[in-house]
């Protein structure tokens, strides 16, 4: 009897334990900082949810494809990616609408981030804002007109229009010129005009990097989720906060449509916008907090894209705004300035 | 050299069912992707890529830098395989380990090295606002020169082999014997030495050719995206527009350019017999 016993609980435990190995997640977020997130979120969630968390990285094209191709038999179950991106998902009606009263800890989040493309597709879990950095012992930014001035010329780099700081610039290129930011038509002939002037216009904030350290470039546009790489330059680089003030941008969270891991995956988001992780997230400076419950040192703070004031602050362009034109844009970006 | 044809057959299968199944049909699936449309088989794709200025200049900056490439390599291959070929065995033998020393550093980090060298603060901005004749360090990256550079001392170890090979087959007394006949050094490289090395000048300007126009890395470090070719072109409508079927439609591009490329060679040589 007692034998059968011991065979009924192994039994039960090789069972439960099976049964852990089969309950897995799968979600698909940004490439950076993934030994943070592993140490941070990852690990502690499989902790507590006695699941597998699969991870898939890759740049937002990619992973944007990847939900598409598997739109009838999803493969993602939640996905990372920008806000405009959520919009583009929610209109091909890839992603679910979230049932807000699964995730506790919305209402610590800024207003903002609580319904950022509408009708519950998406939850925002950072903010970013976005300046100019440029070489302090050289120039002084004052302005985002600086980067077409002529004393700058041959020394700016620009970000592609294809790359979610591009619109951004442009939007407040735009507002430089006294214009309210919203047609960038005007502003994308203005800078193709001064296209020679410009050193290159560059797709990712590490390839930025490595020109302003290599001193091609003294003046550029940048997230601020990059500025960590700077701060540590040997280069003296300064953070600008222009007349116009300073762009923002903002990452959300995203549930694919009928992937039948739902329960799971509010689960997953709702740890993720706990106080708790995104104040660890945010004190190794990966991501600045979305949750306004988020109490980090002055020091951490000066890194990151934190604190109420800062984040009103921010001048956004709408995502629908940006879905709707950036066929438009791109067609008169090639045309006008890469050419 | 078989006993049978089925011996034979047999050794080459593996490789045959190797390049089928992953090289072959793979590519053939992208590649028809630029022929098909919502409303079946076109050539859409086509003329819709023809139509974008940006595309014209892409495509015409592409096939002047490959030719640039592909014929300054071929002028300085010349020189360089004909004074390797005059040398003893001996120091032949170290000078072509040279020759093929690069070809054993990654691209990646061979261009690097000419942001080191063409950079604001690198060797020649440095020399030319040294010795005075620049006020301030000049702009050579992202420039066409500097892409034209890459690429050239990227391909030019190709070149340099191939002509090397062919020239070393050319009997010894035959240019000795052009010049008692009266013929000057031009008369014998066009009369003499090219006829005789037509084989390595195809093989070498294809293989220049064709790497020039399919290089990535050299045109994306040192062109970025103020000097967009081909290849950096495809890689942006694939991982920035999601765009397949232009992709396919400029894959398609490059394998025409270099096969007519290899023809065109090909042509030429065999018009000279």
């Amino acid at each position: 009897m007692k034998n059968a016993i011991s065979l009924s609980a192994l039994c039960c435990a090789l069972a439960t334990s099976a049964f852990a190995q089969d309950k897995t997640l799968t979600i698909s977020v940004y490439s950076f900082a993934q030994d943070e997130y592993k140490e941070i979120l990852y690990d502690p969630f499989e902790e507590i949810c006695d699941c597998k968390l699969v991870i898939e990285t890759g740049n937002s094209v990619e992973r944007m494809a990847e939900i598409e191709a598997n739109a009838s038999n999803p493969v993602i179950d939640m996905a990372v990616i920008a806000s405009q991106d959520a919009l583009e998902l929610a209109r091909k009606d890839l992603l679910a609408q979230l049932d807000v009263s699964k995730l506790a800890n919305l209402s610590k989040l800024y207003s903002a981030a609580q319904d950022p493309i509408g009708d519950n597709f998406a939850v925002g879990y950072t903010f970013y804002a976005s300046s100019i950095v440029y070489r302090s012992d050289l120039i002084k930014v004052n302005s985002w007109a600086d980067l077409l001035d002529e004393k700058l010329a041959g020394n700016v780099a620009l970000p592609n229009i294809t790359g979610t700081q591009g619109p951004l610039t442009l939007m407040m290129l735009d507002k430089a010129a006294g214009n309210d930011g919203s047609d960038l038509t005007g502003v994308i002939s203005e800078v193709g005009k001064h296209a020679d002037d410009i050193v290159t216009f560059y797709s990712r904030s590490s390839e930025l990097t490595q020109l302003m350290n290599q001193e091609e470039v003294i003046a550029a546009p940048v997230g601020r989720f990059a500025w960590s790489a700077f701060k540590d330059s040997p280069l003296p680089f300064a953070w600008a906060e222009p007349a116009e003030g300073q762009a923002g941008g903002m990452n959300v969270m995203v549930m694919t449509k009928g992937n039948g891991n739902e329960d799971l995956a509010y689960q997953f988001m709702d740890y993720w916008l706990s106080t708790e992780v995104q104040t660890k997230v945010a004190e190794a400076l990966v991501d600045s907090p979305a949750n306004a419950e988020v109490v980090v040192s002055d020091e951490i703070a000066d890194n990151l894209t934190y604190g109420a004031d800062l984040i009103n602050s921010l001048n956004l362009l709408s995502p629908a705004e940006i879905i709707d034109n950036r066929e438009a844009w791109v067609e008169q970006w090639n045309t006008e300035v890469i050419q | 050299m078989f006993s049978n044809t089925r011996e034979g057959l047999a050794l080459a299968l593996p490789a045959a069912i190797f390049a089928l199944l992953l090289f072959i049909l793979p590519v053939g699936i992208l590649l028809s992707e630029a022929f098909q449309s919502d409303a079946g088989w076109t050539l859409s794709g086509y003329t819709d890529f023809f139509s974008k200025p940006l595309n014209q200049t892409v495509f015409l900056r592409t096939l002047k830098l490959g030719v640039l490439v592909a014929g300054t390599a071929a002028v300085i291959g010349y020189a360089a395989a004909f004074s390797i070929s005059n040398l003893s065995p001996v120091a032949r033998g170290r000078v072509f380990g040279l020759v093929i020393l690069p070809l054993m550093i990654s691209p990646v980090a061979r261009t690097y090295a000419w942001i080191v060298i063409l950079g604001r603060t690198g060797i020649v901005n440095d020399a030319l606002v040294g010795l005075g004749l620049a006020e301030t360090p000049i702009r050579l990256l992202f420039t066409e020169t500097a892409v034209f550079l890459g690429l050239l001392q990227l391909f030019m170890p190709l070149m340099i082999i191939s002509l090397l090979s062919a020239m070393e087959n050319i009997p010894r007394d035959v240019i000795p014997a052009a010049r008692v006949l009266g013929a000057n050094w031009f008369q014998v490289f066009f009369r003499v030495i090219l006829p005789l090395t037509k084989e390595g000048l195809v093989v070498g300007g294809t293989l220049v050719f064709t790497g020039a126009l399919t290089a990535y890395i050299t045109p994306a470090i040192l062109g970025g995206s103020k000097v967009l070719m081909l290849e950096t072109l495809l890689y942006q409508q694939v991982n920035v527009s999601n765009d397949f079927v232009s992709a396919s439609v400029i894959a398609m591009i490059l394998i025409i350019m270099s096969f007519t490329a290899n023809l065109l060679l090909k042509r030429i040589a065999t018009a000279r017999k």
